[in-house]
């Protein structure tokens, strides 16, 4: 069951290479729902009340070593699935009809999904970091070959090697918790039972964690961020920033953490993350406000929200980490529901200038609509998804250091400024005087319906998430068996 | 039988059948080798080159099948009194230098007729160069050992001046053949130095003969200083590497493929031979010199690789680089590195072969597309050959699921266990550099289509393109049924832990 989550998009994703170009968009668009589907089935089924993986399929692969394959879900990865076979899906549908290469493009995203579907299911930390690197290679080709701006190489490469800076640090990792833990296996939970001691913890801890702060990407690692973001294009962007990032966040929850317990040195590693993390909740917001392009401001909003739920996750207690995890859903909800909104504005207007947009509304009141529900969530509006997962990040920071909660407390004194200043200033200000960009240029095409339809289940999920958390948290029991939570 | 007194002479029909056995893949590929040479005198002209290819196929073919047949079945000994060996270690290479010796043939049987060369004599010095490496592999004598690698070198010496209008590749020859010189030297002053302090050119009788309390023997560790400064020119590592990328470059396409696998896999089995059964007693004295060179090879070879703008000297430091990483699992030692070392060199055979051949099929009479700009726009000009060059490549980088991933990680896990952290680090950290100039590669692969017409017409013709597709299906396909390759591997290292 759990192996045709990954296999069809990747089986999916290179027949539809080959296909012809009318076809490989049907079939990317069936691959593409049918992996939803299959994990909306493993969703429904998911059984609340069981700790530990389910759906569990293990067979020996490299018997010298020790390693398997090991895939299971719990109630950490079970909506990080459903959220990555979504965005796929959304990603697909919202591929123009008329782009280049079209069957190349969609195989390659379907293969990315495949990679990212990967993992989230492995519970073998060797087989883990094979699908965490491979995805590396669509995601690569992705942003070069149909990169926007002027040299979408340079963003492709910059991000390559950044993350492999990290990735491959944390192949020693990976290595090291095999040959210093005496469990002598590549099994995740083998691994949490018998961790290494906490000297040699506390280097593996850095090693694994470099990998997954650039991913995330943590402040200072994030300078890879901004240009991969500006010259991807919008239904890779989806996936970029909507699942990519979750991974790393999802990495040190599932991986960082359990697995690295007690890392002890003569220093106090502790406020290490936690700090970096508000350094990155201000930064990121300040960086937000300084922009006029659209596209950079919700790139760099997004280092921020990222901020929040790193610092959930080193709160080290059970809000937080719970928080970060519903924060974790919300943010790859609504980043990619602004990225489309912002594609959808620079094809009618032909810009993204925020100083030059005024006044989009009344020409396009249902766009102005959906964009203000999905502004609301992004700046925290209780009642919205963000609300939530904010929140109880800051709650669990709380407990760690009041300190650090308030300095947190900038991103959401921030986001509301940033946000509404872009939303109230492309939709509802007059145009005063002459504009560089003539009303009558700017094709002012109200929202499609087929667009409508794309963004109506984001925006759905924003109601569903902010009225009904419980959805989500209430499997939180299941929450990465054997992780053992600590006290500052 | 009728023997004179105190010459002991029991050599019986029986003993010499069994002797022979155990080099049977040596004998294929040597009767081969003759065979072509008497065929290429008897036959027209025109019908030389391709029968010569023929019978070096089959010759290398049926090596290839005893080696497999002995290794499946478990034969294997030491034969002539031990101055060779038929044991999984030996078989292991065997199958490997048959393996390369085949794609060989099929890549530059193509390559000398486009180029305008003559065919046949390329394959028998190819066949006469596998002679050597087999031997090599299969020493169990320090004699062996030279004997082995004097043969190899020789052939390779004339390969790679065998264009001979070009000036390039006469420089390449006389460059090797001086430098390889010196290193052969090295190695066998190393050798007798070695003899004087243990008595003996058997490596069996070596491993036993030095013991841990002979780290302080200066004739024994002098021997051992020459005799790796040698082994380190053969597998190109820093600093001694600097004829690789000259000779590479001016060599013949093929015989660089060839080379670029092929003599680093040979050289790496003297290493393993001499060094961790041989001598494995006084690892600490030379382990501190090999760990050097491959530090050093790491740096060296990734940070000029950026720099160049061919690809055949880009892949030479490449090859350089990788020395350094599989250097690492020689420092491990033990079953489980000596494994990672088979298990590395038979994937790199398919990971870089692969590569060459890509780059072979842009050859014409002119020359060989080897700049970076010849391969402008071939994944759409060719999209098979443009996928499989972007596999080569990225699993050179050490991406997964291909096969170079797996064997970085059977690498750096031996490393890592033997506590040579440091060394796996700075590996890890220069493989980033790596990247960037294989994806430069990708880049110009996957670049739009020139406008001007390429400098030179890509001509897909099926011996290349079916050796591409095979290296290309094995580099993927042994990264995910690694384990497979690996227990051969774990087996090829087992002769080797005899003597500790």
């Amino acid at each position: 069951m759990l192996s045709s989550l990954w296999i069809v998009p990747a089986l999916g994703g290179i027949v539809v290479c080959f296909l012809p170009r009318g076809l490989a968009r049907v079939g990317a668009i069936a691959v593409a729902l049918g992996e939803l589907a299959l994990t909306l089935v493993v969703a429904a089924t998911f059984d609340a009340g069981q700790h530990g993986y389910q759906y569990a399929e293990q067979a020996s692969w490299i018997t010298q070593f020790n390693v398997s394959y090991h895939l299971g879900v719990d109630g950490l990865s079970v909506w990080l699935l459903v959220l990555n076979a979504l965005i796929g899906t959304v990603a697909v549908l919202a591929t123009p009809a008329v782009w280049p290469r079209a069957a190349a493009f969609l195989g390659l995203m379907l293969l990315m999904e495949a990679g990212m579907a990967g993992v989230f299911l492995s519970v073998d930390l060797l087989l883990f970091y094979v699908f965490w690197e491979a995805m590396l290679i669509p995601a690569y080709f992705l942003l070069w070959l149909w990169g926007e701006g002027d040299r979408p190489s340079y963003a492709a490469l910059k991000f390559v090697l950044f993350t492999l800076v990290g990735s491959l640090l944390m192949l020693v990792g990976v290595i090291g918790e095999y040959v210093f833990s005496s469990a002598h296996s590549f099994d995740l939970p083998a691994l949490a039972a018998q961790p290494p001691s906490p000297q040699i913890q506390f280097g593996l801890f850095f090693l694994f964690a470099a990998a997954f702060a650039v991913k995330i990407p943590v402040w200072p690692f994030h300078s890879w961020l901004p240009d991969a973001y500006m010259s991807a294009p919008t239904p890779f962007l989806l996936l970029l920033a909507g699942v990519m990032g979750k991974t790393g966040a999802y990495g040190m929850l599932r991986v960082l953490l359990p697995l690295n317990p007690h890392p002890v040195n003569w220093w106090d590693w502790n406020w290490v993350l936690p700090v970096l993390a508000v350094i990155g909740i201000a930064w990121g917001a300040l960086l937000a406000l300084a922009q006029r392009d659209m596209k950079a401001l919700v790139a760099y909003s997004s280092i921020s929200h990222m901020g929040f739920i790193v610092l959930g996750i080193f709160a080290l207690n059970a809000q937080g980490q719970e928080g970060a995890v519903v924060q974790m859903l919300n943010h790859g909800i609504i980043v990619p529901a602004l990225f489309l909104i912002v594609a959808w504005i620079y094809a009618r207007t032909g810009s993204r200038d925020r100083g030059v947009l005024t006044g989009l509304a009344p020409a396009m009141p249902v766009l102005a609509g959906l964009f203000l529900v999905v502004t609301m969530a992004a700046l925290g509006l209780p009642g919205l998804n963000s609300f939530v997962g904010e929140f109880m990040t800051l709650l669990g920071a709380w407990q760690l250091s009041p300190g650090l909660a308030v300095a947190g407390c900038t991103g959401l004194i921030l986001a509301p400024i940033y946000m509404l200043r872009l939303f109230q200033g492309a939709m509802y200000t007059e145009v005063a005087g002459g504009s560089d960009h003539p009303p009558e240029a700017v094709v002012r095409k109200d929202l499609a319906r087929r667009e409508v339809a794309l963004l109506a289940p984001l925006v759905a999920l924003m109601f569903v998430l902010g009225l009904y958390p419980y959805l989500v948290v209430h499997l939180m029991p299941a929450l990465g068996a054997g992780m053992q939570v600590l006290r500052w | 039988m009728i023997l004179t007194a105190g010459l002991q002479i029991s050599y019986s029909a029986a003993q010499a059948w069994s002797d022979l056995s155990q080099i049977g893949p040596i004998v294929a590929v040597t009767v081969a080798l003759l065979v072509a040479v008497v065929v290429d005198l008897l036959l027209p002209r025109a019908q030389r080159g391709p029968a010569v290819a023929m019978i070096s196929i089959a010759g290398l073919v049926l090596a290839l099948g005893i080696a497999a047949y002995r290794l499946v079945n478990g034969y294997g000994g030491s034969a002539y009194f031990r101055f060779v060996s038929g044991d999984a270690f030996a078989l292991f290479f065997e199958l490997l230098f048959a393996t390369i010796g085949v794609l060989a043939v099929i890549v530059s049987s193509s390559y000398v007729r486009r180029r305008g060369l003559d065919e046949s004599e390329l394959h028998v010095l190819t066949l006469a160069a596998i002679v050597g490496m087999m031997s090599l592999a299969a020493a169990g004598s320090l004699v062996t050992v030279f004997l082995g690698l004097e043969l190899l070198s020789i052939a390779l010496y004339v390969s790679c001046g065998y264009n001979r209008k070009e000036q390039a590749s006469q420089e390449s020859a006389a460059k090797y053949l001086i430098i390889g010189g010196f290193a052969s030297a090295f190695v066998l002053y190393g050798m007798a130095l070695i003899y004087g302090a243990t008595g003996t050119t058997v490596i069996s009788d070596i491993a036993t003969r030095v013991t841990s309390d002979m780290g302080g023997n200066p004739l024994l560790l002098l021997g051992v200083l020459l005799m790796g400064v040698g082994f380190a020119f053969k597998v190109s590592a820093a600093p001694f590497h600097m004829w690789t990328p000259d000779v590479y470059q001016g060599a013949p396409l093929p015989v660089t493929a060839f080379m670029s696998v092929a003599t680093k896999a040979a050289a790496f089995a003297m290493i393993l031979r001499v060094f961790n059964y041989g001598l494995g007693h006084i690892g600490p004295e030379w382990q501190v010199l090999l760990a050097f060179t491959a530090a050093a090879s790491m740096v060296v070879g990734n940070l000029m690789a950026i720099v160049q703008s061919s690809i055949k000297r880009m892949l030479a430091y490449s090859g350089v680089a990788h020395a350094g990483y599989i250097l690492v699992g020689v420092l491990a030692g033990g079953r489980a590195g000596v494994a990672a070392v088979l298990f590395y060199l038979f994937g790199y055979v398919f990971m870089n072969f692969g590569a060459f051949a890509v780059v072979s099929t842009l050859s014409t009479a002119d020359g060989d597309g080897d700049q970076y700009e010849d391969l402008n726009g071939l994944g759409y000009r060719n999209p098979t050959l443009g996928v499989l060059m972007s596999v080569f490549m990225l699993s050179l980088a050490g991406f997964p699921p291909m096969v170079g991933f797996f064997g970085k990680v059977f690498l750096f896990a031996a490393g890592i266990s033997t506590g040579w952290t440091w060394l796996v680090v700075l590996a890890v950290l220069t493989s980033v550099v790596s990247v960037y100039y294989y994806f430069r590669v990708l880049f110009h692969v996957w670049s739009p289509l020139p406008e001007a017409p390429a400098r030179y017409a890509l001509r897909p013709v099926r011996g290349p393109v079916t050796v591409v597709l095979v290296t290309g299906i094995f580099a993927i396909a042994l990264g995910p049924l690694s384990g497979y390759l690996l227990q051969v591997g774990l087996n090829g290292a087992a002769p080797l832990l005899g003597g500790r």
